[in-house]
């Protein structure tokens, strides 16, 4: 339809679908800061021509529709990234926070109270009969046992911390998936007539980038517009419509199984190795795989630094001899064979022989040996010193809480021990010096600790004689600063600072990933919001723009009124 | 490539967040005068200096040990000196005493000079460091030499030729000071036959002679002594009475660790080096004979106990020239050590301390970093369009 009235029509249209052009621009500038907003812009296109003499006439503008800036390749990797980023991030901040328990580079660590031990040892071989030297070694050997059972309590309550945050994660990660599946609902519905639900779907995509944050997923956009997110096993957490939940329940050994609650009440666990991505992931692995490493190496180091200590220790003798002792490990059962009795160094016991000597006012008496095999239960033990054709006379040995316990029968008499092959002393906790079998139990044996004359720094002699200068015992045991232990010849230091280093590499790789991956997310986002974000220069530009032609359509309403007036006035 | 306002706001703002980082860290190492914050600031150097600490720790103990060794050594090393010079001094009064110009009553002189000169002997043996007896092994708190019980000694026989007399000395002895009983045949014969007279004071005053009995002899303060065989006149021997000196320690030597596998001997074992134990070297009981002899008036065996003295006197110097080199040990081992604990000191510093100089320079150039990015921040967050509209 040519004419005035045409012109009033195209002036009209234009008019609409200008000031919607400045509405959109309005909705952009006014969106500029909203994450996961992604700009949009009117999508103008000429009216439908309408046959005239001349040819096709043009019949102005006409609004095809809101288009959203967004594109979701680039988006699809930076959501990937964002997963990994995450994840190393957690990873990262979870070793950190180890690394600060095993934080030696500043003074009094491990390390160093590692060094103080064996000084002290070094102190009181030079000084046997000293007191001084024997409760300096004891302090130091508590400040010792307490670092050790300190760091071992830590990275035990930095499991905790981790698991306390394994439920909120979860949940999230349900909200979202349950937030996608709704969001997916009403974008269907609402884009049932055609027209794109824009911020819907941006919606959408926030949710699902918030979701690969917490956990590595894939996803397909189906033909429909509809989303699929499955973890990297293949197992949907949304499928359409519907979203399934994670939880979680901690196994006997304490490790985390992380449950997919499928359709029909059908469960299934998902082992932590398949994740990738994530702070879950990083949750679990840390908690699970890494922490536990180090807790394994700490406690071996602990177990290996007990039994040389008390290998050595139960070889010798202190400035007074027992008149009674008790082993500090018991046993599970005193009829068993005591190599399979549930002893921590149970496994240490060979065939040998254990040497008692008796004292009596001092003045040794008689001496007696006593054939250990790691068959024998400790009945049999107590049975072989009770009735030992020399020592049973002098010692009656029985069994108190499952442990063997040793009392001289007179008052004037004392016994100690002359050396033990059999390591069936250190299996027992008899004239040892430390307690324990790990980092978190690690303590020094009351006994000694309440006695420090018993802190074998001598030994006893063949003849049964023990003198108060003799050093042997502490400087053998001093010596044990350098001997190499475990099945890598390390020395007691080696092993520790190997521990202190692979745990600051990892926090260092961890942090070097964090940092890599928040480059390419940077660079990522930049590459995203080229596409999606909102400039505000170009909103000001646009709305001057659809200002104008806004003007100018106005202007057309004003000519086309001139254009009626000018033919009315011909009428008069 | 279009750039929008959160490509604009984000990029700044992680800028600054970066620099303010490195800001930190460099302000936090010149503050704490550490390079290193955490084990994850540099794994590798935490780790070579973790290594380095337990080297020097333990250098600074073997350097404590050696001051242990120094004090043994040096005081065994004094003690045994002090204990050399008596005996030289005892062996120039042996050889005075040896030579025949010198009457009983000189030699009893002498005598009493030699038992003072024992309990000075016995007084340094004893010597304590801190209530330890450094001669007595193991046994330190058990003083290694002690004066035993009196005991009749065998006698020192000086038989005429032809002679067969036998003397076997025994009884109990219920005197207060060593003494010796000297034994001379008036007229020679056996049991019941020859006669004998005997002196308390090395033959300065005599007993009235008497006929030998078939038991034994008393010789007063219950000494006695059994004749036996066919004596000739002017027969002689001595019964010496003392208390012999024993050790009463152990044989143990006392060692401290040097390092790794290293270990050093830091005592001398008392019986060894001084006596006690009634051997071949025993110097206690040279001493106890040569008083004896000299009780006895007997120049002779004098001279054999100076030939003893000569021979302990150049093993107690070996013994003192083996004391000398372990000290001289301890001193080389303390220089080692000494360069030792300085290089470490030095490495731990290279590698775990803050070069200040480096680091004020890299403050200034984060600073001035961090103030660029500020400036240039702060035009591109000034710049708009509106501006101009």
């Amino acid at each position: 339809m040519s004419g005035i009235s045409g012109i009033l029509q195209i002036a009209t249209k234009a008019l609409l679908a200008e000031q919607l052009g400045v509405e959109v621009t309005g909705h952009n500038i006014a969106n500029v800061n909203t994450e996961g907003y992604s700009r949009q812009r009117v999508n103008l296109v000429t009216d439908i021509a309408v046959p005239s003499p001349w040819g096709p006439l043009g019949t102005g503008v006409k609004v095809q529709g809101i288009e959203r800036a967004f594109d979701p390749f680039i988006t699809a990797r930076l959501n990937a990234k964002n997963s990994l980023l995450s994840e190393y991030q957690t990873r990262s901040a979870a070793l950190e926070q180890v690394a600060t328990y095993f934080n030696e580079t500043q003074s009094g660590g491990l390390n160093d109270l590692l060094s103080l031990f064996f000084a002290s040892l070094n102190d009181l071989a030079d000084n046997p009969s000293g007191g001084g030297e024997r409760q300096a070694l004891l302090q130091r050997s508590l400040s010792l046992c307490e670092a050790f059972n300190s760091r071992a309590d830590q990275l035990v309550q930095e499991r905790l911390s981790l698991l306390q945050e394994v439920g909120p994660t979860i949940q999230e990660i349900n909200e979202h998936t349950a937030r996608i599946a709704e969001l997916t609902r009403e974008i269907v519905e609402t884009e049932a007539n055609g027209q794109a639900a824009n911020d819907l779907r941006d919606q959408q995509q926030l949710e699902l980038s918030r979701l690969a944050q917490l956990i590595g997923v894939s996803t397909y956009t189906a033909g429909d517009g509809t989303l699929s997110v499955s973890l990297p096993n293949g197992l949907p957490l949304v499928q359409g419509v519907l979203s399934f939940d994670l939880t979680y329940q901690v196994t006997p050994t304490d490790t985390v199984d992380l449950i997919w609650e499928g359709p029909g009440g059908t469960t299934e666990v998902i082992p932590t190795s398949i994740l990738t991505g994530g702070s879950l992931t990083a949750l679990l692995q840390t908690r699970d795989e890494v922490i536990p490493e180090y807790q394994q190496e700490l406690d071996q180091l602990a177990h290996d630094f007990i039994l040389a200590i008390n290998q050595q220790h139960s070889q010798g003798v202190g400035l007074t001899l027992f008149d009674e002792i008790k082993g500090t490990y018991p046993v599970t059962d005193p009829l068993l064979p005591v190599s399979a009795a549930g002893l921590p160094f149970g496994d240490q016991i060979v065939a040998g022989t254990l040497n008692i000597s008796i004292e009596r006012n001092g003045e040794f008496l008689d001496a007696g040996a006593i054939a250990i095999d790691p068959s024998l239960s400790l009945n049999d033990i107590v049975v072989s010193i009770n009735t030992h054709p020399v020592l049973g006379a002098y010692l009656t040995a029985s069994v108190e809480d499952n442990a063997l316990k040793i009392d001289a029968n007179l008052p004037s008499d004392t016994f100690g021990f002359a050396g033990d092959d059999s390591n069936i002393l250190v299996a027992l906790g008899i004239n040892t010096f430390f307690t324990g079998s790990k980092a978190y139990t690690l303590d020094v044996n009351a006994w000694v600790l309440e006695n420090p004359n018993l802190v074998a720094a001598g030994q006893i002699d063949a003849g049964g004689a023990h003198a108060v200068g003799d050093n042997r015992n502490a400087l053998a045991l001093a010596a044990l600063e350098e001997a190499p232990v475990g099945p890598d010849g390390l020395t007691f230091a080696d092993a520790y600072q190997r521990l202190v280093m692979s745990l600051g590499l990892e926090a260092e790789e961890a942090q070097g990933q964090e940092i890599f991956y928040q480059g390419l997310v940077n660079q990522l986002t930049a590459m995203r919001d080229a596409v999606s974000g909102v400039s505000l220069d170009e909103e000001m530009t646009n709305l001057v723009k659809f200002q104008r032609a806004y003007q100018a359509a106005a202007r057309l309403v004003t000519v086309a009124d001139e254009l009626y007036q000018t033919l009315l006035a011909l009428k008069k | 490539m279009r750039v929008t306002m959160p490509t604009i706001f984000t990029s700044i703002q992680s800028n600054l967040e970066r620099l303010a980082g490195d800001l930190q860290r460099v302000n936090a190492s010149i503050a704490s005068g550490q390079k290193y914050q955490s084990i994850s600031d540099s794994p590798v150097d935490v780790g070579a200096i973790l290594g380095l600490t337990t080297e020097e720790n333990q250098t600074l103990q073997y350097d404590r040990n050696l001051e242990t060794g120094k004090t043994w050594l040096s005081m065994t090393l004094s003690s045994l000196q002090d204990i050399t010079d008596i005996v030289r001094v005892s062996m120039a009064l042996a050889n005075q005493m040896a030579t025949g110009t010198y009457n009983a009553s000189q030699r009893q002189a002498a005598a009493e000079q030699i038992q003072q000169y024992m309990e000075e002997i016995m007084q340094v043996g004893n010597t304590e460091i801190g209530g330890k007896h450094i001669l007595a092994g193991f046994r330190t708190d058990t003083a290694p030499f002690v004066e035993g019980d009196w005991q009749v000694q065998p006698p020192v026989m000086h038989l005429n030729s032809g002679s067969t007399g036998t003397a076997v000395s025994g009884g109990v002895y219920t005197g207060t000071a060593s003494r010796s009983y000297l034994v001379e045949m008036v007229s020679g014969g056996g049991t019941g036959v020859g006669t004998y007279r005997f002196s308390v004071n090395g033959g300065q005053s005599w007993t009235a002679p008497a006929v030998i009995p078939a038991g034994p002899v008393a010789l007063g303060d219950g000494v006695e002594v059994t004749l036996g065989g066919t004596w000739v006149a002017g027969d002689r021997f001595s019964i010496p009475v003392y208390q012999p000196i024993t050790y009463q320690g152990d044989s143990h030597n006392f060692e401290i660790a040097l390092g790794a596998d290293s270990r050093m001997v830091i005592n001398e074992v008392g019986s060894a080096a001084v006596g006690g134990d009634q051997g071949d070297l025993d110097l206690f009981q040279m001493l106890a004979q040569m008083k004896s002899s000299l009780e006895a008036n007997d120049p002779a065996e004098v001279g054999v106990s100076l030939e003893k003295l000569g021979s302990y006197q150049a093993h107690i110097t070996s013994i003192l020239a083996k004391l000398g080199a372990s000290l001289d040990r301890v001193a080389i081992k303390e220089e080692v050590y000494a360069t030792l604990k300085n290089e470490l000191t030095r490495q731990i510093s290279d590698r775990g301390d803050t070069d200040l100089v480096e680091a004020a320079n890299l403050l200034k150039t984060k600073e001035i970093a961090y103030q660029a990015a500020l400036l240039s921040s702060s035009k591109a967050m000034g710049m708009s369009l509106m501006d101009y509209l």
